[in-house]
């Protein structure tokens, strides 16, 4: 039986066996308390049993190809891959050019000048990520972690609204759900947000380490939005070498979360210059060796009076760029660019 | 740690009316608390009429649009018009037992690193403060010609420059967010000698280029102050050449003429408004948008 390799002591796996517990992934779905409800065990004896069990049940360990447990064969991830989900920008433009949005699993980071959209940008995906699937969300709750102040409650509101409309529209095309089934109220957006307003690295780093633990008794998180990752990180700092240290055990920490729990990570970040080859240059902040650090890079920036979004990094994607538009209603397409394709 | 309930969150932000409401409108219904905003323009267009008319407004009531608060004036450009502040206060009476400037503190600031020793100060103070009208605004103005004398233009104090600007804003932030305060700072504008190459030419915000008096600018202390602030707003104003009485009559050939200043405000950047821009004028009464 699967549970019989759980590292776990023998009472335990009594009870579990008695419960109906025999395979692991019906572990797979179970919180905490439930867990201790049905085992009448303490809260942290259920946690430590889920612990051990595999998070989703896509990963089948009672197939013997496993030489060392939690490997997976390129096949096996293909299928996951296949299965990964995507968070809508609502911008058809950048969804496309990102292959559907932004992914789970993966640190996204985006750059730009101020005022080019970056925090628009993370309140919009924050929204987004809570519309059911076929609208391009994944029905799960978000985390914003705030550094800077830019979040106002008001405009989050607005966009959700806005969200929320067109979420009702969808539906009314396809028909498949009725209005009333959707139950969702803009005002539920703002409850499934997770605010924290930073004030100081140490807080960040704090709070990037408590993630683990929050979102293990919060499994519905399906997004992390970090704006910006970069604010506190450009002031104070005597020993560079300290913080690029900070800030790789930070993004590694990122990357753990997001693979752990399949969630989609985004960073925002600052723009700076940099003295190269005789003349200087934007690039994001935080240096050479932070850009290592996240898996895929978007850049926003301006080209004539239009915002456009380039993939400077991407292991999937090939490098391509799209313009959007900050409107009263959120990150939408370009509407001149639309015309302009209509015309040819 | 516990994340905050946004619907327990002021919905919309707590702002500070701008005393008048066409540039309230483009506001957004006035500086918003717990957020920093930046007034940008050059000399003479009206900076430091706005900031006064706010230490003004935010003494009404929350149902004017004030916030019923005491402000903090820090001004690092000399001396402290004193004499404006009177002739704005009179044009705006608020009752009979009202002194407006009782509710307004001001403090010199010499330099960057002063600023930097007067924040634990400020904190102690605006903590203490007991008073049915507690501190909500703090005003800076202005924050450029802190860093205008001090640092050098050599890569290493841009270094130590630009990390100062970081510690500042965490600094008022932090402030902003644990008392509720609106901050307001403004900035200078620095002309532009090369425009479109390299990083002069660098497009900040809403507008395309920025025009002020004819000539090209843009806001003073670079890219690195610009991530510091949550709004920018620039103040721009041009030489409007209006006739007012088209009198040939007489033949003497001399048209009269009158030299008025348009003045316009845009909005740059702001996390919860769209880009908009009105023209203001600068009266005995203070500042106030036009609608045209």
């Amino acid at each position: 039986m699967e549970v019989g390799r759980l590292p776990i002591s023998a009472a335990l796996k009594g009870k579990l066996v008695s419960a109906g517990y025999t395979s692991l992934s019906l572990l797979s779905s179970l919180s905490p308390s439930h867990l201790a409800r049905d085992l009448n065990i303490s809260e942290n004896e259920a946690l430590d049993i889920l612990k051990h069990a595999p998070h989703d049940g896509r990963i089948d360990t009672s197939s013997g190809h496993h030489i060392i447990s939690g490997a997976q064969t390129a096949w096996d991830m293909l299928h996951e891959e296949e299965l990964l989900t995507r968070i809508t920008t609502s911008s058809v433009e950048i969804d496309n050019i990102l292959g559907g949005g932004i992914s789970c699993r993966e640190v996204t980071e985006i750059g730009g000048v101020p005022g080019i959209g970056k925090t628009q940008l993370g309140i919009q995906l924050a929204v987004n990520v809570q519309l059911p699937v076929h609208c391009g969300g994944l029905g799960g709750k978000a985390i914003y972690i705030d550094t800077e102040g830019s979040f106002m409650v008001e405009r989050v509101l607005q966009i959700a609204e806005a969200c929320w409309d067109d979420m009702l529209a969808n539906n009314a095309i396809s028909q498949n759900v009725h209005a009333g089934q959707v139950g969702m109220q803009p005002k539920d957006f703002l409850e499934n947000i997770l605010y924290f307003r930073v004030c100081s690295y140490t807080e960040q780093i704090a709070l990037i380490n408590y993630l683990d633990k929050f979102i293990s008794e919060h499994r519905d998180v399906k997004i992390v939005v970090v704006d910006s990752i970069t604010f506190h990180f450009r002031q104070d700092f005597e020993d560079m070498a300290l913080r690029t240290r900070l800030l790789s055990g930070m993004a590694l920490k990122l990357m753990k979360l997001a693979k752990k729990f399949c969630l989609a990570v985004v960073l925002l970040n600052q723009v700076t210059t940099k003295y190269a080859e005789g003349s200087f240059q934007l690039t994001l902040a935080l240096g050479d060796s932070w850009s290592h650090a996240c898996t895929n890079r978007i850049i926003l920036y301006w080209n004539g009076n239009e915002r456009y979004a380039y993939i400077d990094k991407s292991p999937s994607l090939r490098s391509a760029s799209a313009p959007y538009a900050v409107t009263a209603r959120g990150i939408r397409n370009n509407v001149s660019n639309c015309k302009r394709i209509k015309l040819m | 740690m516990k994340p905050e309930d946004l619907l327990v969150r002021p919905r919309p932000t707590a702002k500070c009316t701008a005393g008048c409401p066409v540039l309230d409108h483009c506001l957004g219904g006035g500086v918003p608390c717990r957020s920093v905003t930046e007034v940008v323009g050059e000399s003479g267009c009206g900076k430091t009429q706005l900031c006064l008319q706010l230490l003004l407004s935010a003494q009404l009531p929350p149902s004017r649009g004030g916030l019923s608060a005491s402000s903090l004036y820090l001004h690092s450009e000399f001396p402290f018009p004193l004499r404006r502040l009177r002739q704005l206060a009179r044009a705006r009476p608020m009752g009979p037992r009202h002194d407006p400037l009782e509710h307004i503190f001001v403090h010199p600031l010499h330099s960057a690193h002063h600023l930097l020793d007067v924040m634990p100060k400020l904190e102690s103070f605006v903590e203490n403060f007991k008073s049915q009208f507690p501190v909500r605004l703090v005003v800076i103005d202005s924050i450029a010609a802190l860093f205008r004398s001090e640092f050098d233009n050599n890569p290493l104090d841009l270094k130590r420059r630009s990390s100062m600007f970081f510690k500042i804003a965490g600094k008022l932030k932090w402030l902003a967010e644990k008392f509720d305060l609106a901050v307001v700072v403004t900035n200078q504008v620095v002309d532009l000698v090369a425009p479109n190459e390299g990083i002069n030419g660098l497009r900040i915000g809403n507008l395309g280029c920025l025009d002020s008096s004819g000539r090209r600018v843009c806001a003073a202390l670079g890219l690195a102050w610009a991530n510091c602030v949550n709004s920018r707003l620039f103040l721009s104003k041009d030489k409007e050449i209006v006739s007012t009485v088209n009198d040939m009559r007489d033949g003497c050939g001399c048209e009269p003429m009158h030299c008025g200043t348009r003045r316009r405000l845009h909005l740059l950047f702001a996390p919860h408004i769209p880009d908009t821009s009105c023209e203001y004028v600068i009266t005995r009464e203070g500042v106030s948008g036009v609608c045209r």
